[in-house]
């Protein structure tokens, strides 16, 4: 069989296109903001702290508002970023496999099949918490870095998730 | 010949105790060689340090040497292992005992090793790998070459002990030497090779050698020759270039040298080979490894050739597999292989590949990015040879633009990918032409990926990952790498086959 026998077939299989992505859980833009927020008062502080060390001279006084402005429009454009890129953080469980999309700037869809997952973990920081949200990490033995992490799920879907995926990567050894 | 009985507690071969000092020593030694220096020079200069006189400071070394030496019998001593029906048991530590049990099956790799001092005192060493992290390995040190080989056997025979008998001879008759090196050979691949790398990496080395140095000669010659200098202006200009010159082609011919001396190095009587399931690859002059490959466990190929190699019929072969760390992942390497041998290989590696499926290749996208790359490329270039060293080092870029064009050639020409049933296969390179090649059902995760730019000419990316290499199709139309996504995505979620 070859390429364009297999452009046919394609026509019935599942699609990924198809797939009702589901957006994740909105108390997680909080989160996205409170540590974008603390981020952006680190870099502040930053400048101020280099503008207080040498302040002495007398030529960096006009650079420092460069620097400030600089920092500033950082800041927007990243804030901005951040923003449209959370509509983008979507997920879906199908019955084979997980998907999750995510990405502004870079787009991506990633899908790991359920047979290929090692072990699945929730994980919750201390904000998570606070919210009711929790990460659920998925680990293949693909190499380093190809592991799947979905960020801000509602704590209990991603129990539900984990216990569904495990329930298979149980069942399936 | 006598064979050990794995299944008493044994210590490795005394000879060990050798291996065991010299390590330790040489690890020693390494830690402390700073203080070593800086207590040797003081000791030098002031024939004294603090009442400590030199003959008291060889005392005080041969005393650390002994102490080392009483610590590797000891070692030596409490170091014991043996073989239970399905486990391989190891006891270790002077004070705190150690017992370490590894199910068999649970043993990824045995690697059987011999460094230089190995190969003196003709012992090797025996490297057993389980799928943990790499705290886990377990390594015997000196054991005489039949014994590592039969403990070896031993472990990889799991459970089925009953045909014990009839198996081993079964792969004693069956393999047979695939392929050996020759020195000629070796030295074709080690010319053809691929230079840039170790050009980079003597340039780098000789100009740092050569600032050093220009300081100093300055220091030298500049109060000599201040008066003459205005006159010999021309001269030295052409002394400059020619003294520039002469160390580029130094360069030139060192790191040709280097490529060959470590591709010597490294692939010494390198051989493969064949037992009935499994390839061992035995190679190395200083270190000599001996490693067997699992098609099981494959999950990648990579070939590589090139222009000149392909003229010299010269192949390598990569196999990257599962559970292996990286520094042996680099072992994997078969090189210098002719065109037949290199297909023999791929077909016992991988099962019913016969490179069908149609080519495809990206999309003309691909021109672009690489034309704005080599573009970016050139602008750090010419600011940087600005920035360093003036105007007139412009003319770079009449080296630059024939190479950066060749290079967008090439870099299209060779890319390519093809799918069929079973295997997928993805050419790339722009010196080098690397075939990537991989099975579909040992797919870990599929990635589509597309950068807003790429959104509105619908191009699109797609990364696939084994459990042991990430490939890239790049910039490919968005419908047909979805088409790909469902397809690889079906393929390995309809059929229930293992990946390793």
């Amino acid at each position: 069989m070859n390429f364009t026998n297999l452009q046919i077939q394609t026509e019935q299989l599942p699609k990924v296109e198809d797939v009702v992505l589901k957006p994740i859980s909105k108390s997680y833009l909080k989160i996205i903001l409170l540590n974008k927020l603390a981020l952006y008062t680190g870099l502040i502080g930053l400048v101020f702290g280099l503008k207080y060390i040498i302040e002495k001279k007398e030529e960096f006084q006009l650079n420092l508002w460069y620097m400030l402005s600089a920092v500033v429009v950082f800041c927007i454009f990243n804030f901005i970023v951040s923003l449209l890129a959370f509509k983008k953080r979507k997920y879906a469980m199908r019955e084979h496999d997980v998907v999750y999309a995510k990405g502004l700037l870079v787009h991506s869809i990633t899908t790991v099949p359920i047979s290929r997952i090692q072990h699945v973990e929730e994980s919750r920081s201390w904000l998570a918490r606070h919210f009711g949200l929790a990460t659920l990490k998925i680990f293949t033995a693909g190499e380093a870095g190809s592991d799947l992490s979905i960020k801000g799920l509602p704590y209990i879907e991603a129990k539900q998730i984990k216990e569904i995926i495990s329930d298979k990567v149980n069942g399936n050894n | 010949m006598e064979t050990t009985d794995f299944s008493q507690p044994i210590r490795q071969s005394s000879k060990g105790i050798i291996i065991i000092f010299a390590f330790n020593a040489f690890s020693f030694f390494k830690k402390f060689f700073v203080l070593f220096i800086a207590f040797g020079v003081s000791i030098m200069r002031r024939k004294s340090f603090g009442g400590i006189t030199p003959t008291m400071m060889l005392l005080a070394l041969l005393g650390v040497l002994i102490i080392i030496l009483v610590i590797a019998i000891l070692k030596y001593l409490n170091f014991k292992f043996h073989l239970s029906k399905d486990d391989f048991h190891l006891a270790t530590g002077i004070i705190n005992k150690d017992n370490t049990i590894i199910p068999k099956s649970k043993i990824q790799n045995v690697y059987i090793k011999q460094n230089f001092l190995q190969q003196i005192i003709n012992v090797v060493s025996v490297k057993i790998e389980t799928a943990g992290d790499k705290k886990s390995e377990i390594e015997i040190s000196a054991l005489d070459k039949p014994t590592a080989l039969l403990l070896k056997k031993k472990l990889f025979n799991k459970a089925n002990v009953e045909n014990e008998h009839a198996e081993q001879i079964d792969t004693i008759e069956a393999s047979e030497v695939f392929f050996k090196v020759t020195p000629k050979r070796l030295l074709l691949e080690g010319i053809s090779q691929n230079h840039f790398k170790s050009f980079l990496l003597i340039l780098t080395f000789a100009y740092g050698i050569y600032s050093e140095f220009k300081d100093f000669l300055k220091d030298l010659e500049l109060e000599k020759h201040v008066e003459g200098l205005v006159k010999l202006d021309e001269d030295t200009i052409l002394n400059l270039i020619i003294t520039n010159v002469v160390i580029i082609l130094v360069v030139v011919l060192f790191s040709f040298l280097f490529s060959i001396v470590t591709t010597f190095i490294i692939n010494f009587n390198l051989e493969v080979v064949e037992h009935q399931k499994t390839i061992e690859i035995n190679k190395g002059l200083f270190n000599k490894v001996s490693l067997s490959l699992t098609p099981s466990r494959i999950q990648n190929l990579v070939i590589k050739t090139n222009r000149v190699k392909q003229y010299f019929n010269l192949h390598s072969l990569s196999v990257k597999q599962a559970m292996v760390n990286a520094k042996q992942q680099k072992n994997f390497k078969i090189v210098a292989l002719e065109k037949e041998q290199l297909n023999h290989l791929i077909n016992k590696l991988l099962i019913n590949y016969n490179n069908e499926g149609e080519v495809a290749k990206p999309r003309p996208y691909f021109i672009r990015i690489s034309v704005l790359e080599m573009l970016a490329f050139g602008i750090v270039i010419n600011a940087l040879s600005l920035f360093l060293f003036g105007i007139e080092m412009l003319w770079i870029n009449v080296v630059f633009v024939p190479f950066a064009v060749l290079y967008v050639y090439f870099a299209y020409k060779k890319a390519y990918y093809k799918i069929s049933d079973n295997f997928l296969t993805i050419g790339s390179g722009v010196i080098d032409t690397t075939t990537n090649i991989l099975e579909i059902h040992k797919i870990q995760e599929v990635e589509l990926k597309q950068t807003l730019f790429q959104q509105r000419t619908d191009i699109a990316s797609l990364v696939i990952s084994t459990a042991s290499k990430s490939v890239t199709i790049p910039y490919i139309s968005k419908l047909e790498a979805l088409s790909i996504y469902n397809f690889l995505l079906y393929k390995v979620e309809s059929q229930d086959r293992d990946w390793m």
